[in-house]
């Protein structure tokens, strides 16, 4: 039984991983090429030549213009995945063509269908805007994760584990003390987490970002469009400052943590995460300050997140774990993502080697 | 029941069900999208009322009630303890 959720769109990359190189990328168990066309939209097809299942992405493999030239015999695909040139004959075998993926790019994200092309249109592709707006500054990377991504979900659901594990860059004692409130759409599959904190240590994170000295209102707003698109609206001020009546916000400071939690296989994740800023949008120092930190903090959970994963795959299915009141936002997010894997599941056409068994 | 507290209202859509934290103590407080109500001591009892809707039982399940604990993970066993963290006398 797969863990991974079918039928969803996923982050495959950042759009400016994506250019006039091939570039190869395994998505949710499936090896896929991505490569821009010469009017500079993003393809994305199956990265196995159908001739001998040389990777098209591994150079010698090429781009010439609107083509991909499999490096081993030179079979030559357009950029809807379609044979065009074989060597040595004319004929082109009418079967020669690359499975052909849906691709997006939107906020700054390369984002794929996984599972029925047919079903991409119904499929709504959640939205991180801040993350090329104006008005917000944006640092990002990718940390590769050894751990399945139902982890990293259950990490970033409970952010009480800032206390433990992240103390001393972004954990405080309020955050694991600071009771929560969990909303669930279940027509929109999304998941809503509040923390806040009215008198809090400030931690170096924002400390040295914002300039804040003293304590802080600290808010955390988690919105997790599962399964993949992780949002943490936090905002900071000096103790007692809040945002206006009519919603204005002049005196807070707004960081937009965005995680995009993309499974590369049963067992690994892409671990892609961003974070947007409303305020010292020119200071290099800040913005080297909190790639550097949010990195520091995002290998402490791989780090931990690759131990567990180590333990778990060692022990039997339905291992014992215990649940408290700091996870009722992560168990929300797992029931939607189960849900999700049943329905997308049920809309996989069935294969022939399982229509043959019938 | 306790009024001291509602969830937070962010979301907006026709069937969205709420669970707080009730400040200063361990009790949630959980709201359907019906309306009913019904406070709990865990979030495994409180979500498995929620979702029972529109047939919420009339009390949360609490934790450690009812039937004995059904299986205590065993404890870690150290085979040797000569390897075990901590000083050591030198092995001979």
């Amino acid at each position: 039984m797969t863990s991974i959720v079918r039928n969803q769109w996923y982050v495959a990359a950042y759009g400016r991983e994506i250019g006039r190189e091939v570039f190869g990328r395994t998505i949710c168990g499936e090896s896929i090429l991505f490569w821009r066309r010469e009017d500079g939209t993003v393809t994305a097809m199956s990265d196995r030549c159908v001739h001998r299942r040389f990777p098209l992405s591994e150079k010698p493999s090429h781009l010439v213009g609107d083509t991909v030239v499999c490096g081993y015999h030179g079979f030559t695909y357009d950029a809807d995945g379609t044979c065009v040139a074989v060597p040595g004959q004319t004929r082109v075998p009418r079967t020669a063509r690359l499975r052909s993926y849906p691709v997006v790019e939107q906020d700054s994200f390369v984002w794929v269908f996984i599972g029925d092309d047919d079903r991409s249109d119904t499929v709504p592709i959640p939205r991180a805007p801040w993350l090329g707006q104006d008005g917000y500054t944006t640092v990002s990377g990718m940390e590769p994760l050894a751990a399945r991504a139902s982890l990293l979900v259950d990490n970033l659901m409970d952010l009480s584990h800032e206390t433990y594990l992240h103390g001393g860059y972004i954990g405080t004692p309020e955050v694991a003390n600071t009771p929560i409130t969990t909303e669930v759409d279940e027509d929109a599959q999304v998941v809503y987490v509040s923390r806040h904190m009215d008198d809090a240590d400030c931690p170096p994170f924002y400390a040295t970002s914002t300039g804040i000295q003293g304590r802080i209102v600290r808010w955390q707003d988690i919105e997790f469009h599962p399964p993949c698109l992780y949002l943490l609206h936090s905002r900071v001020a000096p103790v007692g400052v809040l945002p206006n009546a009519d919603g204005t916000d002049p005196d807070g400071f707004h960081v937009e943590v965005v995680y995009a939690i993309t499974p590369e296989t049963e067992h690994s994740t892409h671990d892609f995460w961003a974070v947007a800023r409303d305020f010292a949008l020119e200071d290099e120092g800040v913005s080297d300050f909190l790639r550097e930190s949010n990195r520091t903090v995002v290998l402490q959970d791989v780090v931990a997140l690759d131990a567990l994963e180590r333990v778990l795959a060692g022990e039997p299915d339905g291992y014992q774990e215990l649940s408290i009141n700091i996870d009722t936002g992560g168990l929300a997010a797992r029931r939607i993502i189960a849900a999700q894997a049943a329905a997308g599941a049920e809309q996989v056409p069935d294969s022939p080697a399982t229509l043959a068994s019938r | 029941m306790r009024e001291t507290v509602a969830p937070t209202r962010v979301l907006d859509g026709d069937r969205v069900t709420r669970v707080a934290w009730l400040p200063g103590s361990d009790r949630l407080l959980g709201e359907c999208s019906c309306g009913s109500r019904a406070e709990g001591g865990d979030p495994i009892g409180m979500w498995e009322w929620l979702l029972a809707h529109p047939d919420h039982p009339a009390q949360v399940t609490e934790p450690d009630s009812g039937a004995p604990v059904a299986h205590v993970p065993p404890p870690h066993r150290v085979l040797r303890p000569e390897q075990a963290a901590g000083p050591r006398t030198p092995l001979r």
